[in-house]
C-alpha cells in the first residue's frame, strides 16, 4: 500500500505495528493525534499489542503526574497501574471526544487525589485513635525520601515549595502541576479539568499568589 | 547557627524556582511496569456491561421482584369502591 508523501510520514514515525521500536519514537501534534485514534480503534477491537503500545508510549507520563500530587513512588505506581487497568476495561465506551492524552491525564489526576483524600482520612482515623489510646504508636509526618533532588544541600526553597504545592486545594494542585511539572499548554489543562482556558489562568494565578505568599512568609517551624 | 533560607522574593527568584522544578530529575516506574499491569488486570475482575451486569446479580432482581410484586399488589390489596364500609357520616344519616 502506497501512501502519499505527508501521511506516509506520519505512518513512518507514529505508526503500528505496535512494537516498543515504535515507542521509543516521540509523535506529536497531529501525527500523535492520529496514531493514539488507531491505537484506540486497535485497542477497541481487543488488540492486546495495542494495549502495550499505548502503556509504553504513557506510563512515564502519567507516573510522573501522579507522583506530582503525591510524592510517593509507591503511590503512584498504584495509581498508573490502576489508570491502564481502567483503560483497558472502560476503552469500548471511549468515544474520543477528547484526546487520548486528555482521558489518560484526567484518570490519573482524579485517581491521585482520590488516594490523597483515602490517606487523609487514614491519617486522621489513625490520629483519633491515638487520642482514644487504641494505639501507642508515636504519630509524625513520615520523612520525603521521595523526592531525591530535595535531599541535597541548598534544595530547600525546592523542597518548601514542594510542600507547598502538596497542601493547595485539588483543582489549583492539578492545574499548577500539569502546567509546571508536566509542560501541559493552559487547553491541555483545561480538557483535563472540564473547564475553561480561563478559569485554568485563575486557577494557576490564585495557586502562584498562595505559593509566593507562603514561599515568602518565615515558617513558623523555623 | 541556622543556615539562611532563600524566600523567593522578586518575579526573577521567583521563575529561577520555577525552573527548578521542572529541572527536576525525571521519575519513571520500576522496570518490568506492563508486566505489572497485566498481573492487576489478570487479577482485577472484568466489569460487568450494562444491563446485563445488573440481571447477573441475583440479589438485585430478587429486590427489584419484590418491590415490583409490592407495587402491582395495590389494586388486589384494596377492596373496590363500591364494597368499601361507608363514613362515618354516611352512617349517621343513615340511621
Amino acid at each position: 500500500m502506497s501512501l502519499p508523501g505527508p501521511v506516509a510520514l506520519v505512518f513512518m514515525t507514529c505508526s503500528l505495528p505496535l512494537s516498543f521500536a515504535a515507542e521509543a519514537r516521540p509523535c506529536t501534534g497531529a501525527g500523535a493525534a492520529l496514531a493514539d485514534a488507531e491505537l484506540v480503534a486497535q485497542l477497541q477491537q481487543g488488540n492486546e499489542a495495542a494495549f502495550r503500545t499505548l502503556v509504553g508510549r504513557y506510563q512515564d507520563r502519567i507516573y510522573r503526574t501522579a507522583f506530582s500530587l503525591l510524592r510517593s513512588a509507591e503511590e503512584a505506581e498504584d495509581v498508573a497501574q490502576e489508570v491502564f487497568v481502567e483503560v483497558y476495561q472502560t476503552v469500548g465506551q471511549f468515544r474520543g471526544t477528547a484526546a487520548l492524552s486528555t482521558w489518560l491525564y484526567r484518570l490519573a489526576t482524579s485517581r491521585a487525589l482520590q488516594h490523597r483524600r483515602r490517606s487523609a482520612a487514614k491519617k486522621r482515623f489513625a490520629y483519633f485513635t491515638s487520642l482514644l489510646g487504641f494505639d501507642n504508636r508515636v504519630l509524625h509526618d513520615p520523612p520525603d525520601h521521595a523526592h531525591p533532588q530535595a535531599l541535597l544541600e541548598g534544595q530547600q526553597a525546592l523542597h518548601s515549595l514542594l510542600a507547598h504545592i502538596g497542601r493547595l486545594p485539588s483543582q489549583q494542585q492539578v492545574a499548577f502541576t500539569l502546567r509546571h511539572e508536566q509542560e501541559l499548554s493552559y487547553e491541555e489543562i483545561a480538557a483535563v479539568l472540564h473547564t475553561s482556558t480561563a478559569a485554568v489562568e485563575s486557577l494557576l494565578f490564585r495557586a502562584r499568589q498562595t505559593l509566593r505568599r507562603h514561599l515568602q512568609a518565615p515558617s513558623r517551624h523555623g | 547557627m541556622a543556615k539562611p533560607v532563600f524566600r523567593p522574593g522578586s518575579d526573577e527568584e521567583w521563575e529561577a524556582l520555577l525552573h527548578q522544578l521542572r529541572q527536576q530529575p525525571l521519575v519513571q516506574p520500576r522496570p518490568f511496569f506492563y508486566a505489572r499491569v497485566q498481573g492487576r488486570l489478570t487479577a482485577a475482575p472484568r466489569p460487568a456491561a450494562g444491563l446485563l451486569g445488573w440481571v447477573r446479580r441475583p440479589a438485585y432482581v430478587a429486590l427489584l421482584g419484590l418491590l415490583g410484586l409490592a407495587m402491582s399488589g395495590d389494586g388486589v390489596v384494596l377492596p373496590p369502591a363500591a364494597t368499601q364500609p361507608a363514613s362515618p357520616q354516611a352512617r349517621l344519616r343513615a340511621h
